[in-house]
């Protein structure tokens, strides 16, 4: 199936592919704060409400605790929600019904707990210390989660879909940041695209870049520019971090000899440390450079766009990194 | 000092006994004494060491328990925390399935995964909780929330505690109930204590049922060692919610005569508060007024007792001759297919 010509959004993207699961599956329904007649903070969801009706797109009082339990007990019983979180920084308020109720419920009983929790995080919108987190290491250490990064409208309109298909509650990490700022080149095929695959996104033979979400293009940018130094830098969008694809990124280490792993989130435990250490694991006698990692340093993110600017990895700093480690 | 808040039974008015369905009443009777039977000799198992670690009991719960669950369908989504094994009796879950939860045995409905009072069975639509503590509260509205989804009749009923009541989850999960219409039945078993904490440095109000008022829903106060004021307050709620008109709050009043776990020796609870509820056992006193109204007499009271005695020795024996989980198996199932 594929929409009309033109180009796509990475947000229209994740707009599209929800419309046609909740078309093609009467079990699936939108749930959140404003995600009926405003369209969602961001409006992923507008026009939903038109098209579907309250009972399908649910706007819920102010209480992310409560409608993720909602979702859970909905799940139980066949349903299969989408859970819209305004801001992934309010996610925090919904943990414990994330990690004790939805998590572990399938070890605990085998039932299945099909639900997707959609959350927009990350930085670089001026948006200060809690509307700009990156959330996805408090859950990582979580078993029976699933957490998917895209960092192309393509692959988000695809790992959604998937997503909402899995049994498995599903933390779906969108990055607002690339919301109005990428988009597809062709029409978008509206196809599932399996998760806990991470992808090549270019071919390189002196270092392997790895990253996800806003992030890859960003690193895109740096492996173009250092191409016109003569460094060729490969670079891997780890895409889904649990599962995390552990072969793509050996097969690239292996291949290039050195590691440079590079992310939003701020350094310390951040999902680079364990991406560092299965790199360390399992390509250690081909490395030729210790494993480098590039995150946020490790304070909150500031608002003003200097202070912002100074926590969070630039270009000009991955590129220095990636240049040393590729050529020393 | 704690003392038992004065009960508004504002409950339904209840049909006289004598004219009630006596196989429903004698069900009742023989489910209640079955909850009695298999706690008492969990006791037993937690002093002799059959079981793992805590036994959290519902002694003077039963009336809630099987007021509650007798009053629903067996299609009707359960949410149970601790103190209600009734519930699960009723809806037919084998006490040697219980006593094996609390051993890790691989019988247990989580097959040793989870231990203690994590026996929930979605096959017998009954939500097995996590630890904390309202969390069955919004997972209950997520149940409501399918069925009205689906346009089906059912309902979902959730226990919680007067400490959870305290919790962020109460309130979001009873007013988003409330917001959406949900077929949703919240019981709050009001025992006195959570842990150590008594009433008064839990809630600053009167009582449990009036926060209904809070929310836009009914709520009200039942004697909750009287099994049929519990069960008619149930069906009443019940029948609300079957028709579209929402969800209901219904405060069970009653004391908890053991400790929080079988470890605690709840030296913190007065004395004489009690020795005036060991007065109030819903087992005896509803056994009295089936034998008052000549629903059953003697002879079958002393039969039931003992059939319930006998079936727990028996699933005590069941329990400790079965086999504990394979090892091998730790690392299957952390995801669904």
């Amino acid at each position: 199936m594929q929409t009309d010509n033109g180009q796509v959004t990475y947000l229209d993207a994740i707009s599209q592919a929800l419309m046609s699961e909740m078309e093609a599956d009467p079990d699936v329904f939108i749930i959140g704060e404003d995600v009926g007649q405003f369209g969602g903070a961001f409006k992923v969801t507008k026009g939903f409400l038109d098209k579907f009706g309250p009972r399908r797109v649910v706007d819920t009082p102010m209480a992310e605790s409560g409608f993720t339990g909602l979702a859970a007990g909905a799940a139980l019983l066949g349903l299969r929600p989408v859970v819209e979180y305004q801001f992934a920084d309010f996610i925090s308020a919904a943990f414990d019904q994330i990690i004790n109720v939805m998590a572990r419920h399938h070890y605990r009983t085998g039932d299945p707990m099909p639900v997707t929790l959609r959350a927009p995080f990350g930085a670089r919108l001026r948006a200060g210390p809690t509307h700009s987190q990156s959330v996805e290491s408090y859950f990582a250490h979580v078993p029976g989660l699933k957490i998917v990064t895209p960092g192309t409208p393509e692959d988000a309109a695809g790992l959604l879909i998937s997503s909402i298909r899995d049994n498995n509650p599903v933390l779906f990490l969108e990055s607002k940041y690339l919301y109005r700022r990428l988009r597809t080149s062709a029409p978008l095929p509206l196809e599932p695209m399996p998760l806990g695959q991470a992808k090549v996104v270019r071919e390189g033979s002196q270092v392997s870049v790895i990253t996800y979400g806003a992030y890859v293009s960003e690193c895109l940018d740096v492996a173009a520019e250092l191409d016109k130094e003569g460094i060729s830098a490969e670079v891997v969008d780890v895409r889904t971090l649990v599962p995390l694809d552990v072969e793509t990124i050996v097969a690239s280490v292996r291949k290039t000899s050195r590691a440079v792993v590079v992310h939003e989130a701020a350094l310390r435990l951040g999902y680079g440390a364990e991406i560092a250490a299965v790199i360390q694991e399992e390509c250690f006698w081909w490395l030729d450079q210790p494993v480098a990692r590039i995150g946020a340093k490790n304070t909150p993110t500031p608002t003003s766009p200097p202070l912002e600017d100074a926590v969070l990895p630039q270009a000009a700093q991955i590129a220095e990194i990636v240049r040393r480690v590729a050529t020393e | 000092m704690a003392t038992t808040r004065a009960r508004r039974k504002s409950g339904p008015k209840g049909e006289p006994v004598e004219s009630r369905d006596r196989q429903l009443l004698l069900r009742i009777f023989e489910t209640m004494a079955l909850m009695r039977a298999t706690e008492d000799r969990m006791v037993s198992m937690y002093r002799s060491g059959d079981l793992l670690g805590s036994l959290y009991t519902g002694h003077w719960h039963e009336a809630i328990a099987v007021g509650t669950a007798s009053a629903l369908r067996q299609d009707d989504f359960l949410a149970p925390l601790h103190r209600d094994l009734g519930a699960h009796l009723w809806r037919g879950m084998d006490p040697a399935q219980i006593m094996a939860s609390f051993m890790g045995k691989a019988t247990s409905p989580t097959g040793g995964r989870d231990g203690t009072l994590h026996y929930g069975r979605l096959d017998l639509n009954i939500y097995n909780p996590p630890s904390h503590i309202p969390d069955n509260y919004p997972v209950a509205t997520g149940a409501a929330f399918a069925f009205q989804y689906r346009s089906e009749d059912r309902v979902a009923l959730a226990y919680c505690g007067d400490g959870s009541t305290s919790e962020g989850d109460f309130h979001e999960a009873v007013n988003i109930a409330a917001v959406i219409k949900l077929p949703c039945i919240f019981i709050v078993e009001n025992n006195q204590y959570a842990y150590s904490t008594p009433l008064r440095l839990q809630s600053a109000t009167a009582d449990f049922s009036v926060k209904a008022q809070a929310y836009g829903i009914p709520g009200v106060t039942v004697d909750g060692t009287d099994v049929l004021a519990v069960h008619d307050a149930t069906a009443e709620a019940v029948a609300r919610a079957r028709s579209g008109e929402g969800p209901s709050l219904i405060e069970c009043v009653t004391m908890r005569m053991h400790g929080h776990a079988e470890h605690d020796p709840a030296d913190y609870v007065p004395r004489a508060m009690l020795e005036e509820w060991q007065k109030r056992d819903p087992v005896a006193l509803y056994q009295s007024s089936l034998l008052e109204h000549h629903v059953i007499d003697e002879e079958t009271a002393s039969k039931v007792r003992e059939a319930a005695r006998k079936k727990a020795i028996e699933a005590r024996k069941t329990a400790l001759a079965d086999p504990l989980p394979d090892p091998a198996t730790v690392e299957q199932g952390v995801y669904a297919d």
